[in-house]
């Protein structure tokens, strides 16, 4: 965990997962394809400032559902487990997207009130 | 292979308790996951979520989500009612983030739809401040 100490706040989850996924590909375990395209949904949403900045928290549900996506892949290699987790993080990546989206207008409705300096 | 036997022998005891082991343990596992627990709670809360989504207007601002949550509560219940609770259980957790997303679709909409109303009246009163000072002066003593 000393490695992880570098990152700070959701960069450490990356990280974390990187490894994980570096791990799993290391020792030579099968890629599961709808967790890879999970993870991938993960990984785009990460890169959008505007869901970073504006929905951090839901994107961390997001997070927390891949790494036990990934937990029982690599762990119990739970076929159909980890089909289903694999689909909520898509669709908690989607959430966070929404939210995002969201915040953003509600941002705009407050510029209009608060006065131009 | 005799010399097998022989290494075999020596193991046996050792596979022997490393079977038993390994029975108790997922005896235990058995017991312990959710595997055998009806999702009540979940599938309670999930139906929470799905009348507060409906009440965000959900139903209209996104049917498809709502329908794909209310669908996937009914199939929960029928994996309940057959005791397969594993399955209703994924049911149910995939049902609650299809609401969570359908509701947070609608409020989006709301606010979206706030802020497009507000900017639309900013721009007309800025257009028709722009009209009236470009009104010549005269139209005024005109009415006067």
């Amino acid at each position: 965990m000393r490695l992880l100490a570098v990152f700070e706040g959701p960069q450490r989850i990356t990280a974390a997962l990187s490894i994980l996924a570096a791990l799993s590909i290391g020792c030579g375990a099968v890629l599961n394809p709808a967790l890879e395209s999970a993870r991938d949904s993960y990984q785009k949403a990460r890169q959008d400032p505007m869901i970073v900045r504006h929905a951090a928290v839901a994107l961390d549900r997001a997070g927390q559902a891949l790494q036990e996506a990934d937990r029982l892949w690599t762990k119990e290699n739970n076929v159909i487990e980890v089909k289903h987790l694999a689909y909520i993080v898509e669709r908690r990546v989607e959430i966070a997207r929404v939210t995002a989206q969201r915040r953003l207008a509600a941002d705009e409705i407050q510029q209009f009130r608060s006065p131009r300096p | 292979m005799n010399g097998i036997c022989d290494v075999g022998r020596k193991i046996m005891p050792r596979m022997n308790a490393l079977l038993v082991t390994s029975v108790i343990i997922s005896i235990l596992t058995f017991y312990g996951c959710s595997t055998t627990k009806p999702p009540t709670d979940t599938l309670a809360k999930a139906e929470l979520g799905v009348r507060a989504a409906r009440e965000a207007g959900a139903n209209e601002l996104a049917p498809v989500d709502m329908k794909r949550a209310t669908d996937k509560l009914e199939r929960a219940k029928q994996a309940m009612a057959a005791d397969r609770y594993d399955e209703a259980r994924r049911l149910v957790e995939s049902a609650q983030v299809e609401v969570e997303l359908a509701e947070a679709k609608a409020e989006a909409e709301i606010v979206r739809r706030a802020a497009d109303d507000l900017q639309r009246r900013v721009d007309a009163l800025q257009t028709e401040a722009e009209r009236d000072s470009r009104k010549p002066i005269t139209t005024r003593s005109e009415k006067e």
